[in-house]
């Protein structure tokens, strides 16, 4: 048992690394189009128009900055609640569309907006999304890992 | 640090993306129909087009339904605006800038057709420079001067974002997307001639 929590600290700091690069390749390559990014959001027909563009614009960087958070190791415990909470969202946003039988692409790299009836792949962008969603909790729940600026005697306390 | 880079790239993000009253714009033009190129524009039956030229959907569109398009718009039948959009990327940009230059020119249908018809097979491959948007001008029939020079000095391209912007506000979410009288026209009559021509002869326009 003592030998398992040991791997821990390389745990999180993969957990930390594999979240943290998904969102910010994610934000990276969506911020590439911007408007693309805001089509996507808009064929969701979750938000009224200017608030899915507005969103379109915003989401990108949420994602850069989350994910160079991670990635360095900085506040762990609130950036992966906050990946964690974007990728519940993602996943609720997907789910809904996939239920009303709209024919979209999640966006979630990149692209984005309808697509012709079969070529959605709403099963696997959930599998996806309930994945790092798993990586979230896991960092919620262990932040300190190594390589990271966060140090024990931080905890709870915002660092940046 | 990081929320000062978040904050800058959203800012950022939005300065780009609005509407920007000052571009120059082609002649045919104005902000009321959102940025779009507008043909005929005193007849009765109104058409709203959203497309982008690397769009293989608008591609497939405009073999089934251009031709029959094009004789509608030079018969004077229909009020057709163009927007072409560019969600796409860089060659969507220099492709809608150089139909514009064709509008000044008054080579706009047969532009809108020779790039359909010079479509590169993959989307931002490096084909559609400036340079070979001219040599398409040119085989368009528009080989001015005055169009050489607009397309190498860019001279539309910021208007592009107008047409973009304006396309994100009505909520245009795939390409291409028509309205005819402000009704989206249905999905299935895109690729279909015949009910598509029904749907305008219901309108009077045969």
């Amino acid at each position: 048992m003592k030998k398992i929590m040991g791997l821990q600290p390389w745990v999180t700091l993969f957990a930390r690394l594999l979240l943290g690069v998904v969102l910010l390749l994610a934000g990276y390559l969506k911020a590439q189009s911007p408007s693309k990014a805001q089509m996507a959001v808009r064929a969701y027909r979750l938000l009224p128009v200017s608030i899915a563009n507005l969103f379109g614009l915003v989401l990108p960087w949420l994602e850069i900055g989350a994910g160079i958070l991670l990635i360095v190791g900085i506040a762990v415990r609130y950036s992966s609640l906050f990946g964690g909470a974007l990728m519940l969202l993602f996943v609720g946003a997907i789910s809904q569309a996939w239920v009303r039988g709209l024919s979209i692409d999640c966006g979630c790299f990149g692209g984005g907006g309808e697509v012709a009836a079969g070529q959605t792949k709403y099963l696997q962008e959930v599998l996806r999304d309930l994945g790092l969603t798993a990586t979230a909790i896991f960092l919620y729940l262990y932040p300190h890992g190594k390589f990271g600026f966060d140090k024990a005697h931080l905890e709870g306390v915002q660092s940046e | 640090m990081i929320l000062f880079v978040v904050l800058i790239g959203v800012g950022f993000s939005l300065l780009s993306n609005k509407t920007n009253s000052k571009v120059s714009i082609p002649s045919t033009v104005s902000a009321s129909d959102g940025y779009g190129i507008v043909l005929n524009k005193d007849a009765k039956v109104k058409v709203d087009l959203w497309e982008d030229f690397q769009c293989p959907n608008c591609r497939n569109f405009e073999a089934v339904a251009g031709g029959y398009l094009n004789d509608l718009a030079r018969a004077g039948k229909i009020r057709i605006t163009f927007h072409p959009m560019t969600f796409i990327g860089p060659e969507s940009i220099l492709a809608a800038a150089a139909v514009a230059c064709a509008v000044d020119s008054g080579k706009f249908l047969e532009m809108h057709m020779a790039l359909y018809e010079s479509q590169p097979a993959k989307e931002n491959s490096g084909t559609w420079t400036n340079a070979a948007l001219k040599v398409i001008a040119a085989a368009a029939g528009d080989s001015s001067s005055a169009t050489k020079s607009c397309i190498d000095s860019g001279k539309y391209v910021n208007w592009t974002k107008n047409v973009e912007a304006d396309a994100a506000k009505k909520n245009v979410n795939s390409t291409p997307t028509m309205f005819i009288n402000g009704k989206q026209l249905d999905q299935t009559h895109y690729l279909n001639l015949a009910a598509l021509k029904a749907d305008f002869v219901a309108l009077g326009v045969k």
